[in-house]
């Protein structure tokens, strides 16, 4: 077998993992239903029957929501939680718990930007999409006429009903984290082994006793430098049948929200009420350009940058350091950024202290490249 | 201290260190055997040390460092220059940004 879970090097481990989490594209169908059919074997399971794959998490949801009934009993618990209880009863006896956290924390807190995030994204966009929350209704007195509290009720049970089908599934790239921490410690039985096969080739996928439900991993998948999901002008995280995620720096944002970003003006950020819409459209349009445009005076200058303010209605100022980047570039220009910093902040060098966590009286770098 | 893009580098007193770091884990150095002080997850850009030391970090990769250089070291980067560090110990600070209710990383 291809899967190994052999004790090697953390840094080789996340390497290996961080790569697995990130991976975009169609699976290898014949290698992933073996990894498959091995975990079940492993469980003392009978091979699967069937193998159904889908496009996209949400494309499986539609396909438990018509079929759940025609799968047989979930075999989440025995193929999937049961290997991972070994694997970590045995990674505890070896390396006792500060050891275990130790190697937790050079392993699987690596990744967890790039896997428990984009999934807890995920989840969070399929139970709105399945099942959304009904609109708020202020008026209490109206809120408590029996027909709209069943509404609310039905939308809740739908919820729940979503939740559990969720709660089903085995996430695969997404369970890079804790691979990656299993792989380290070398504590992975075949039953493990097998998972992580499984998890090398697709995305979320479902064992019922009958039928295995797969997703295929996104066709897309875009990070910031700090591995969150990040796209201006598309989705951060799309699939082959057009289940998307937007994001910008990690933030959700609404799907055409990103298209509304293109004819941006002063006004109409200072329009937008949802404040973190609004510091994504401030950043998108740009500080500076935000600054020139609104004639903003700047409120303080020093040797390390420049302190700007920006008032915005009914909300807090965005006060923020311009900031030269130390190394030239290329053509030999400096590039210029804008780090937000507490409103109270009174001087340029008091922000940049900020932004590193010490006082502005110690921030005196003797090198800054 | 020493600054290269979103990355701060303080130099502490020995006697300042927590002894507690004693027993905590090392960081493990890269496939190129450098001490990683912070990583960019696309680019795979790095501030990192060459050179004999020690890394231990406090609360996941955005959690400030300590670093551990006997006998000095240089930190370098892509697309920074490289700043040569005395020896001795440092606290290793990654660059935040203020959010109304929260405070999130830079990534450079």
């Amino acid at each position: 077998m291809s899967s190994q879970l052999t004790g090697r090097p953390a840094d080789l481990s996340v390497a290996h993992w961080r790569a697995v989490a990130a991976a975009t594209g169609p699976a290898d169908r014949a290698t992933a239903e073996q990894a498959v059919r091995d975990a079940y074997r492993a469980a003392g399971l009978a091979e699967p029957a069937e193998f159904r794959w889908c496009p996209s998490p949400r494309a499986a949801v539609d396909e438990l929501l018509a079929h759940r009934d025609e799968f047989g009993a979930s075999v989440r618990e025995q193929v999937r939680t049961a290997a991972w209880e070994r694997a970590r009863t045995a990674a505890l006896a070896a390396l006792g718990p500060a050891g275990w956290s130790a190697l937790w924390a050079v392993t699987g807190a690596e990744l967890a930007t790039t896997t428990a995030l984009p999934a807890e994204r995920v989840r969070a966009a399929l139970l709105d999409h399945f099942a959304p929350e009904p609109e708020p209704i202020d008026d209490w007195q109206e809120a408590r006429k029996p027909e709209n509290r069943a509404v609310r009720q039905a939308a809740a049970e739908r919820r729940g009903r979503i939740r559990l089908l969720l709660l089903d599934a085995v996430a695969g790239q997404h369970d890079a984290a804790w691979l990656a921490a299993f792989d380290t410690a070398g504590t992975g039985d075949a039953a493990l082994a097998a998972l992580a096969g499984a998890a090398r080739q697709t995305g979320w996928w479902w064992p019922y006793e009958r039928t295995v439900l797969l997703s295929e991993r996104p066709t897309a998948l875009h990070r910031d430098e700090a591995g969150r999901l990040d796209r201006a002008d598309g989705p951060a995280l799309a699939y082959a049948d057009g289940f998307a995620l937007h994001a910008w720096r990690g933030m959700p944002v609404p799907a055409d929200f990103l298209d509304r970003l293109t004819g941006l003006t002063p006004e109409r950020i200072r329009g937008e009420e949802n404040a973190e819409l609004r510091r994504v459209m401030l950043e998108h349009f740009g500080y500076d350009r935000y600054l020139a445009e609104s004639g903003a005076e700047p409120l303080h200058r020093d040797a390390t940058g420049t302190l700007w303010r920006i008032q915005l209605p009914n909300d807090e100022p965005v006060v923020m350091v311009e900031v030269l980047n130390s190394t030239p570039e290329p053509d030999g220009t400096h590039r210029t950024y804008y780090l937000r910093v507490p409103p109270g902040t009174r001087t340029a060098r008091a922000g940049v202290a900020w932004t590193f966590g010490v006082e502005e009286a110690e921030y005196h770098p003797q090198q800054e490249t | 201290m020493y600054r290269q893009g979103d990355v701060l580098i303080v130099p502490v007193a020995q006697s300042a260190v927590p002894a507690a770091l004693e027993q905590a884990a090392r960081q493990p150095r890269d496939a190129r055997g450098r001490l990683v002080l912070a990583l960019g997850e696309v680019t795979g850009h790095a501030h990192a040390v060459v050179g004999p030391g020690e890394l231990v970090r406090e609360g996941g990769p955005f959690g400030a460092a300590w670093l551990h250089l006997p006998e000095g070291g240089r930190v370098v980067h892509e697309e920074h220059a490289a700043i040569a560090l005395p020896g001795g110990w440092y606290r290793v600070v990654r660059q935040r940004e203020y959010t109304p209710g929260a405070v999130r990383v830079v990534a450079d």
